[in-house]
């Protein structure tokens, strides 16, 4: 596992991390929204962490982002999870730091409709052109 | 004064749905900006209403060349969730079905990309040394595309033993060709002339952008998940990973071309040492948890992230084709360079954008989501009509 990876998570974000180690190859950590950039911004920056891709998803609690950092040399991937609230879900964009994350972050707003301050091409990528601006099919508050 | 320039909303060569709209000061291309869109399935929210049986038939038709590659991903993630291992034969068997698809695959993209730079015998023979590969697939498997070989817990069908001496035979035959290929290639100042210092993605831009497979290799990022993660038999087999530092569009033909090489290696070693016993372990449930399966498919690190809450279908089924990360590499790559070598750049990732467009279903009002029970609906609505009408 990249045990050095969550050792220094938990050294440098205390108690503001919840660490879940599901097995030898993968871990979960939860953050909340206020820590989120810099969590994000440590994994890329300082553990040379590959955004790997995100998963988004609408739950009872709120939406759910879940960011998938794969790293190479270990073979192990760690995932940073948050819940934003509904339904006008808000978060910093991770694509102002790191551009891998610019389709995949337009991918959750268009899907779940989640605002990403900062994106600096926030436009919709995969669904249909007249899709009505309010309207996010992945959501579930119909 | 820029001019613009649209291409789409179909690649001209690879007849792929894309829009393109390129910025051009005389014949420099300043800018280029990707649309896309124009194949989207609606594939994430299907596989919530299917059973995670039904999800590996799902995701198969996700791609017809990486069909493998999603399947694959698919079930290793419902492995990470119950927490089982597959038995040795099965392991063998899905490494053999994966590398034969690594073969068609970049076969299938050598021929395109000489038929992009005008080179047409490449086209035919590339095409034509790739119809055995698809032959040996159709004789393992039964079907040359969506091979229905992965489930939960190992393979479908079991392989007798008839099948390997003409398959291995196939490969020598297919190595021997495939370097008489590539010598080809490599020493031709035509292709040189058109490939070499083409389409630059620096070491530090594939980095920044996340690319995968053959593109980051090709720029000198050495990422394999074979062999960083390994899973199947890939720890077991001798075999190398290309990298080539160069990044532009002739490094990553080399880094696709000499792959080809180790794939035949790969299988010949699997077929040799292939095991007796068990092709599958029975995955009676799916338990609530949540599982991340990733693999090496031909154009990349291809991800499948599944929660399951208990039922028999899954919560969320999050699919990543390595296609959706590549895409973004177009616009450091084709700054600067010509329009005629706009093209070319625009296929080097061998984008698939059936891979990459595949969340949701929304009809053209926006006011109705199609869910698989309303198309089941539909389906036998047909159905009925043609047994009263025809």
């Amino acid at each position: 596992m990249s045990k050095q990876v969550l050792e220094n998570l938990k050294t440098k974000f205390g108690d503001r991390v919840d660490i879940h180690e599901h097995s030898p190859k993968r871990a979960y950590v939860a953050v909340s929204n206020d820590d989120w950039m810099t969590v994000l911004r440590h994994m890329y920056e300082v553990e040379g962490g590959r955004l790997t891709t995100a998963t988004g998803s609408d739950r009872s609690t709120g939406v759910e982002l879940l960011y998938h950092f794969a790293f190479d040399r270990e073979g192990t991937v760690v995932n940073i999870r948050t819940t934003l609230d509904k339904p006008f879900p808000k978060i910093e964009a991770l694509t102002q730091y790191y551009p891998a994350a610019d389709f995949i972050e337009r991918e959750i707003f268009d899907f779940l409709g989640v605002e990403f301050v900062g994106h600096p091409d926030p436009r919709k990528i995969l669904s249909s052109h007249d899709r009505p601006a309010d309207f996010h099919p992945m959501r579930r508050d119909e | 004064m820029s001019t613009t320039i649209p291409i789409g909303p179909f690649h001209p060569v690879l007849e792929e749905p894309e829009y393109i709209t390129l910025q051009v000061e005389g014949e420099t291309v300043v800018s280029a900006d990707i649309e896309l869109g124009r194949i989207h399935r609606g594939m994430e929210l299907l596989a919530q209403e299917k059973t995670f049986d039904q999800d590996v038939f799902l995701v198969e038709r996700i791609c017809g060349i990486c069909s493998a590659s999603h399947s694959w991903a698919a079930t290793l993630a419902m492995e990470d969730i119950v927490g089982i291992t597959v038995p040795d034969r099965a392991r063998y068997l899905r490494t053999i079905v994966h590398e034969l698809e690594r073969l068609h695959s970049h076969m299938l993209w050598v021929g395109l990309a000489g038929h992009i730079i005008g080179y047409w015998t490449i086209f035919m023979w590339g095409w034509k040394y790739r119809e055995p590969v698809l032959d040996a697939l159709e004789a393992i498997t039964g079907n040359r595309n969506n091979y229905a070989w992965y489930c939960p817990g190992g393979v479908r069908r079991d392989v007798p033993d008839e099948v390997w001496p003409p398959v291995l035979k196939s490969m020598d035959e297919f190595a021997e060709k495939t370097s008489m290929l590539i010598n080809v290639i490599l020493n031709d100042p035509v292709i040189l002339g058109r490939l070499k210092g083409v389409g630059i993605l620096t070491k530090e831009d594939a980095i920044a952008y996340g690319v995968l497979g053959p593109t980051a290799r090709g720029s000198g990022v050495d990422i394999d998940v074979r062999r960083d993660e390994p899973y199947g038999a890939y720890d077991e087999v001798d075999w190398d990973v290309i990298v080539q530092p160069d990044g532009d569009c002739l490094a990553v033909g080399v880094v696709r071309l000499l792959e080809m090489i180790e794939a035949t290696k790969i299988i010949k070693q699997c077929i040799k040492k292939l095991p007796k016993g068990e092709i599958r372990n029975e995955v009676r449930e799916i338990p609530r948890g949540e599982g991340i399966g990733r693999i090496e498919a031909p154009r990349g690190e291809c991800f499948h992230f599944i929660r399951s809450n208990g039922t028999n279908m899954p919560e969320r089924h999050k699919m990543r084709a390595p296609t959706f990360l590549n895409i973004p590499s177009y616009r450091p790559r084709v700054k600067g360079e010509t329009i005629s070598d706009a093209t070319l750049i625009f296929a080097v990732i061998d984008p698939c954008y059936s891979c990459t467009e595949r969340i949701a279903a929304i009809d053209p009002g926006g006011s109705k989501i199609a869910n698989g029970r309303d198309l089941m609906k539909l389906s036998h609505q047909k159905t009925e009509w043609l047994r009263k009408n025809l």
